[in-house]
């Protein structure tokens, strides 16, 4: 019990003096992070959309292959983009492995189908009356559809922060592909495991501690947007 | 209650009984983990006992450790691989009869193409100052273990800071994830020869030995026992007995015949 | 401008619901369409408004006697008002400012129209209000705000005032007249309420077994 005391303890300083080591250690998560959800965002909300609003054959396979690979386990797609990636694997030309870019990559891969499915979900949940209202209003069939993801700005808002959340505190598959080196992959939750098994308590805590608040903001603040979201309509 | 002291006086009867009978003479060993993890003396310590009878006991600590113990008395003996200190010690009167048992050796190691030409150094200093001063990508295992430091005690000797520098990646993990490390972004590293006997061929690594056999990179082990003279109550002559061994021809012989699960031998002897 | 339909037939899933309408909107006013539920009023709406393929039938849009192509000029100069608003989740003034914006007209005109025809309905007060929150009856005046912006020619209402308070009703029928009064367009809306037919049709129309029952005019 002392020494979970003291590590608290020695974890407050560390975020109180802004520790050199802690806080860039948040960046780079931050980053990798980040770069991972914006590449999501970009191909996933449009992907996400089309399969809310448009009908075509195959469609409701796409659907549910979105929603199965919410499901992928992160050590798996670790596993995945290893074998992609080492010099041994077809993309090894690329010498890309055991950087920060295979991290971006392999959380790139886990964040989308999150953010297609939960698009998907938020925009065909779009009251189909929204549609005929535009169309009745003269909007032309792509402005009816900037209108509806419009609509469903809140959704896909939950969908992107959701997503975010699930990246932010994954490990397996970054520690994989990251090779968790010091100053250059080494993230929150890495560190978190790494510092745990050698038992430096006291930056595993701080980290840990960061990472909680972290998760949780991101939480309450999809639950904000969520709420936002479902003005009752009188 | 009258039947339980019974039991209880008749099992310590025997086991006095017992202990005394097979009085087998039992010595303590500090030495480091890494030295016993490497099997040695599970392999070594039956052989010196089926000649002499003499059981020895392992404690298994850091290095440092491990010599604190023999200067408190609290072993017969100490094995470990940090020499200067080992002297030091001798010096300050702890131990005595301080011998050279045998070396495992490190070895630089980088991408079959050596692209820094280290291959055309000769000592391990001139080799880390060219790859720091091309700047080419060093992993370091970065987790103070003995290959750590020994790599940290090279860049100290060559005057350079490598902590926080572009090309100096610290994995903060073993030799095997290094050396996979290393592959996987054409870099240098410093590993054990008997790690890198084991794993080169199974994890396919397109890496090569480009320095090896300055003796920088020798990790030399030593025995001494602890001076009788400080301590009335250590077993010395047993000690002794061991020390002799290992530095006797045929300790050494049982040195250079341990092999490790690939079949490579891990030390080699250099008592003198 | 003047619309006429002539021999309307559509059919849905084998029910033959409009059998053969003939009529012809050619002077400004309030048409009101009656009939019983289900009789197909709110189909021969959709089928005026372009927005429905008859089966059978044509709708001719005519101006200075020649017919007009039903292109998305023609399109554009007419509006339906569903009898379910789809209320976009945004202010009532991003409402109403809806069709002029994917029609792209200016900040400054957008604007004016916005403000006027919210003072025509009486909804200015709440313009920077979230439209979700307004009640039944202020959305239904949103929701022909939101068609009047455009100053379309002919505004199609679809059962404008079923379900909402009397006062609310009161004050969309006034809302109609004042079209009329002030020549803005032609209105042709369907109701189930006689007495809302009486107060507010120049002509009542009545659909019944899928054909239209014999004139009645004010």
């Amino acid at each position: 019990m002392n020494s979970i005391l003291q590590g608290l303890i020695q974890a407050f300083n560390l975020i109180l003096n802004l520790d050199k080591e802690l806080f860039s250690i948040i960046l780079l998560s931050l980053k990798v992070s980040g770069f991972a959800l914006i590449i999501a965002t970009v191909f996933g909300l449009p992907a996400g959309a089309l399969l809310g609003l448009k009908r075509f054959p195959g469609r409701d396979l796409a659907i549910s292959a979105a929603n199965t690979f919410m499901g992928l386990p992160p050590v798996v797609v670790g596993l995945f983009v290893y074998l992609l990636l080492s010099r041994k694997g077809p993309l090894g030309f690329l010498g890309l492995l055991y950087s920060p870019s295979a991290m971006i990559i392999a959380q790139t891969i886990l964040a989308t189908p999150i953010v297609v499915a939960l698009c998907q979900s938020a925009t065909v949940n779009v009251d189909p009356i929204i549609r005929q209202a535009a169309r009745t209003l003269g909007a032309t069939p792509r402005q009816v559809t900037v209108t509806i993801i419009n609509e469903a700005r809140y959704g896909i808002l939950s969908a992107i922060i959701a997503a975010f959340g699930r990246v932010m505190a994954e490990v397996g598959s970054i520690l994989i592909v990251g090779g968790n080196i010091a100053g250059y992959t080494r993230v929150m939750t890495t560190t978190i495991a790494l510092e745990t098994d050698k038992g430096n308590f006291e930056l595993a805590l701080a980290l840990g501690i960061i990472l909680l608040a972290i998760s949780f903001s991101i939480n309450a603040l999809l639950h904000v947007v969520q709420k936002k979201g479902t003005i009752t309509v009188s | 209650m009258g039947i339980l002291k019974s039991i209880a006086a008749g099992l310590m009867l025997i086991l006095i009984i017992g202990g005394t009978v097979s009085a087998q003479t039992r010595i303590k060993c500090a030495s480091t983990t890494s030295t016993q993890n490497s099997g040695l003396f599970e392999y070594l310590l039956p052989l010196f006992e089926k000649k002499t009878g003499i059981k020895v006991d392992v404690v298994a600590v850091g290095t440092g450790a491990a010599i604190e113990i023999g200067k408190r008395g609290d072993a017969d003996l100490v094995f470990v691989h940090a020499r200067e200190q080992e002297l030091k010690a001798v010096e300050e009167g702890f131990f005595v009869s301080r011998h050279d048992v045998m070396y495992n050796d490190f070895v630089i190691i980088g991408p079959t193409n050596d692209p820094a030409k280290i291959k055309d150094t000769t000592s391990a200093l001139d080799a880390f100052k060219k790859i720091a001063g091309s700047g080419s990508t060093f992993v370091s295992r970065g987790d103070k273990s003995g290959t750590n430091t020994k790599e940290l005690s090279i860049w100290k000797k060559a005057g350079i800071e490598p902590a926080g520098q572009k090309w100096y990646l610290e994995v903060g993990q073993g030799m095997e994830k290094t050396q996979r490390i290393a592959d996987e972004k054409r870099a240098y590293t410093l590993s054990d020869r008997g790690t890198w006997l084991a794993t080169k061929d199974k994890d396919k690594l397109d890496m090569v030995i480009v320095l090896e056999g300055d003796k920088d990179l020798f990790n030399q082990y030593g025995v001494m026992a602890v001076n009788p003279e400080k301590f009335k109550t250590v077993k010395y002559k047993e000690a002794m007995e061991f020390v002799n061994w290992i530095i006797s021809k045929e300790g050494q012989d049982a040195v250079a015949a341990f092999k490790d699960k690939n079949g490579n031998p891990l030390f080699i002897p250099n008592a003198k | 401008m003047k619309l006429s339909v002539s021999h309307i037939a559509k059919a849905y899933e084998g029910r033959t619901i409009l059998k053969d309408c003939s009529y012809a909107f050619d002077k400004n006013g309030t048409y009101v369409l009656m009939g019983r539920n289900g009789s197909g009023k709110s189909t021969f709406l959709r089928i005026c408004a372009l927005l429905e393929q008859a089966d059978g039938g044509i709708v001719t849009y005519g101006e200075n006697g020649a017919a007009l192509q039903p292109d998305m000029a023609l399109k554009r100069r007419i509006t339906l008002v569903l009898p379910r608003i789809g209320v976009f989740n945004t202010t009532v003034s991003r409402n109403v400012a809806y069709p002029l914006r994917v029609r792209g007209l200016s900040y400054a005109e957008i604007e004016s129209r916005v403000n006027k025809t919210l003072a025509f309905v009486g909804l200015e007060q709440k313009k920077s209000q979230q439209a979700r929150t307004l009640s039944s009856g202020e959305t239904q005046r949103l929701g022909i705000a939101r068609a009047l912006v455009l100053g379309p020619e002919i505004l199609f209402l679809d059962e404008p005032t079923a379900s909402i308070d009397e006062e609310n009703t009161w004050i969309i029928e006034s809302i109609i007249k004042d079209m009329k009064k002030e020549g803005r367009a032609m209105v042709i809306m369907t109701t189930h309420d006689n007495a809302q037919a009486e107060r507010i049709a120049d002509r009542v129309l009545v659909l019944d077994q899928g054909f239209f029952q014999p004139d009645k005019s004010n």
